[in-house]
């Protein structure tokens, strides 16, 4: 572990639902420029972690440090200021509204008169989309008009909307083909080279090797290894369902 | 995407809006030939102010149902409001101001009621405004102790009945209301030109020059047209002013303010809306309201047409409008639909209402007729949503 601060730390959080234990004393650090993958099998509560850091829901136990400081997340804007931003598994996207209106959705700009300065935001839109090295038709397309990948890409452009620091994406990949899978990866990459520290929850083990550089287990609600992200399948695998 | 997608794209994307507009075109041609005094000044006129209430539900109405909900309940709130009106005007003679503002301040409060328990309490807003359907129906005839209440007279009466004539002269026709309606024409190819600009500066596929010239002539035409039948029966309807000032200011709130922009999101997807830092309950608070006060604008306007107030009035008003959304392109499950196109799907029934009364129409054919118009438009909603979705 290197000195540097992280730029997202979470200390012994824990979180309950009634009798049930959904985190348990969960440890997690997150530097700049590094894509950390949270794995585990289904209801091993990555998506309660994932939601916990983004502000939707609260820890029950436990501190959330950003930057070195001691945050209390209680909403989703709340962490939006704080530099997190998130893509959740399957609601991320109005569908009936187009591209620029998605990647602005409850940060518009407005220009003087408190009207919706759309000529700027489809230039930045544009700007992001390019950053990604996405490729869509038209930021004036409606969501509803695109692929699943492109969705997905539309997404993870609206976290870099007013600079965080932090992403966190929520199975990114679970609903698309290959293609789009790899595209979807690329977009990752891209977002660690931009600086961002980057949290991947994901089921498939392929797409995680594949980009991640640390591999953090969990197993039942507790931290279950950290893996170094070219450590081989078998071990991560036998990490996961409670082998090791 | 390739251009032969693309195209086809912005075919399927406006085929809802334009179908709607053709529609309209030949339903009005259709009334037309079988009735010659359909399309005679006096008639136009007539249409106007018999619909305007329901054009001005409409608004409202749109908003509602794209952001998810509907509401039951206007056509009591038009009732309502109109009966404090009268009480303030008529019983206690007031001046006709506070009788506007009376009946302002009420569809506002009914607004703020129902809003109150879509949004903090959680109730959808077919229950919600179901139970308000009732509660100001009941309370109407508390208002006006089950009797009507007439005659306004005077400038309350002219709200819905007043013409503005003469202001500029003319021989036989106003030049004013001329003069209105080339304003609203020059308006309208400004914007058009400027959308047309915008879209060639963003690389994206316009209607050839000649097509855009012949279009915009054709509805500057068509909308002279129609002032000058206005010009040579009565003169510009107050009435048209109003809803032509609500429909101009209700489609730059729907899709160039922040809060238009939420109110899609909110119907698109309500929990990424959420998530997105959108205050849904604030967003469907404030829809509510908005509703109220215009249902309480239309309860005005209805009962200066009226010249009264009746406990029945108002009644079915609110399928009316709901109806106009449909017709127009709102969508069923919420996130879609204009201001513009529930005007039009407004006035496709009030065509239909008023070109069936003058062929002498019985009531029931009539009811029958809108009945099936309103289905076919959801119909073809659906089939053309399936398809776009199968094409990709």
């Amino acid at each position: 572990m290197n000195e540097r601060i992280p730029l997202l730390a979470l200390r012994e959080v824990s979180r309950y639902f009634g009798a049930v234990e959904a985190l348990v004393d969960v440890d997690l650090e997150v530097h700049a420029h590094e894509v950390v993958a949270l794995v585990g099998d289904n209801g091993a509560g990555k998506s309660t972690l994932a939601k916990v850091i983004a502000g939707v829901l609260a820890p029950s136990t436990g501190q959330v440090e950003i930057g070195g400081e001691p945050v209390s997340v209680s909403s989703p804007s709340v962490a939006n200021h704080l530099g997190v931003a998130s893509v959740f598994q399957d609601l991320a996207v109005c569908e009936n509204l187009d591209v620029t209106a998605n990647v602005f959705l409850g940060q518009e700009l407005r220009s003087r008169g408190g009207m919706l300065h759309d000529g700027e935001m489809e230039t930045e839109t544009r700007r992001l989309l390019d950053h990604l090295t996405v490729r869509i038709p038209s930021v004036r397309t409606p969501l509803r008009h695109l692929s699943a990948g492109q969705r997905q890409a539309v997404a993870i452009a609206r976290t870099l909307i007013g600079s965080p620091r932090i992403v966190v994406l929520d199975e990114p990949t679970a609903a698309l083909s290959v293609a789009q899978t790899a595209e979807v990866l690329t977009h990752i990459e891209r977002l660690r080279e931009l600086g961002l520290g980057v949290i991947l929850i994901s089921h498939n083990l392929n797409d995680v090797r594949a980009v991640a550089d640390r591999v953090e287990v969990l197993r039942h609600g507790r931290n279950n290894g950290s893996f170094p992200g070219s450590e081989p399948h078998e071990t991560i695998l036998a990490a996961i369902t409670g082998a090791i | 995407m390739n251009a032969i997608d693309s195209v086809r794209d912005i075919l399927t994307r406006n085929m809802r809006q334009s179908g709607i507009v053709i529609a309209f075109i030949a339903i009005s041609v259709l009334f037309a030939v079988l009735n010659p005094n359909f399309l005679s000044p006096g008639n136009l006129t007539n249409i106007v102010l018999q619909y305007s209430y329901i054009l001005i539900l409409a608004i409202g109405m749109v908003m509602i149902i794209v952001a998810g909900q509907i509401d039951l309940s206007v056509g009591s709130v038009v009732a309502l409001t109109g009966a404090v009106s009268a009480v303030v005007v008529v019983r206690n003679g007031m001046p006709w101001y506070v009788g506007v503002i009376a009946a302002l301040v009420v569809g506002a409060l009914v607004g703020v009621w129902q809003g109150f328990w879509v949004a903090y309490v959680g109730i959808p807003g077919f229950i919600v405004t179901l139970a308000g359907m009732l509660l100001f129906r009941g309370l109407t005839f508390l208002v006006l102790d089950n009797a009507s209440l007439s005659p306004f007279g005077g400038i309350y009466q002219d709200i819905a009945n007043g013409f503005l004539n003469g202001l500029l002269g003319g021989y036989g026709f106003d030049v004013f209301t001329l003069v209105v309606f080339a304003i609203g024409v020059v308006g309208y190819a400004i914007g058009q030109w400027r959308t047309r600009q915008g879209k060639i500066a963003y690389q994206q596929t316009v209607e050839s020059m000649p097509l855009f010239v012949v279009k915009l002539l054709a509805v500057a035409a068509l909308v002279m047209w129609f002032g000058y039948q206005l010009s040579i029966s009565r003169g510009l309807p107050v009435v048209l002013i109003i809803l032509a000032v609500l429909i101009i200011a209700y489609t730059l709130i729907t899709q160039k303010s922040v809060f238009g922009r939420h109110v899609y999101a909110v119907g698109g997807n309500v929990h990424a809306a959420e998530l997105s830092g959108v205050k849904v309950k604030k967003i469907n608070f404030w829809i509510f309201v908005n509703m109220g006060v215009l249902a309480s604008v239309a309860g005005i306007v209805y009962s200066s047409r009226m010249n009264g107030a009746q406990p029945g009035a108002g009644n079915m008003f609110e399928l009316d409008a709901i109806a106009a959304c449909f017709i127009g392109g709102a969508s069923t499950t919420g996130g879609v639909g204009r201001v513009g196109g529930a005007m039009i799907g407004g006035l496709i029934m009030a065509v239909m209402s008023n070109g069936m009364q003058l062929m002498g129409v019985p009531q029931s054919m009539q009811q029958v007729v809108k009945g099936l118009v309103l289905l076919l438009a959801v119909a073809f909603d659906i089939y053309n949503k399936r398809r776009a979705s199968v094409a990709r």
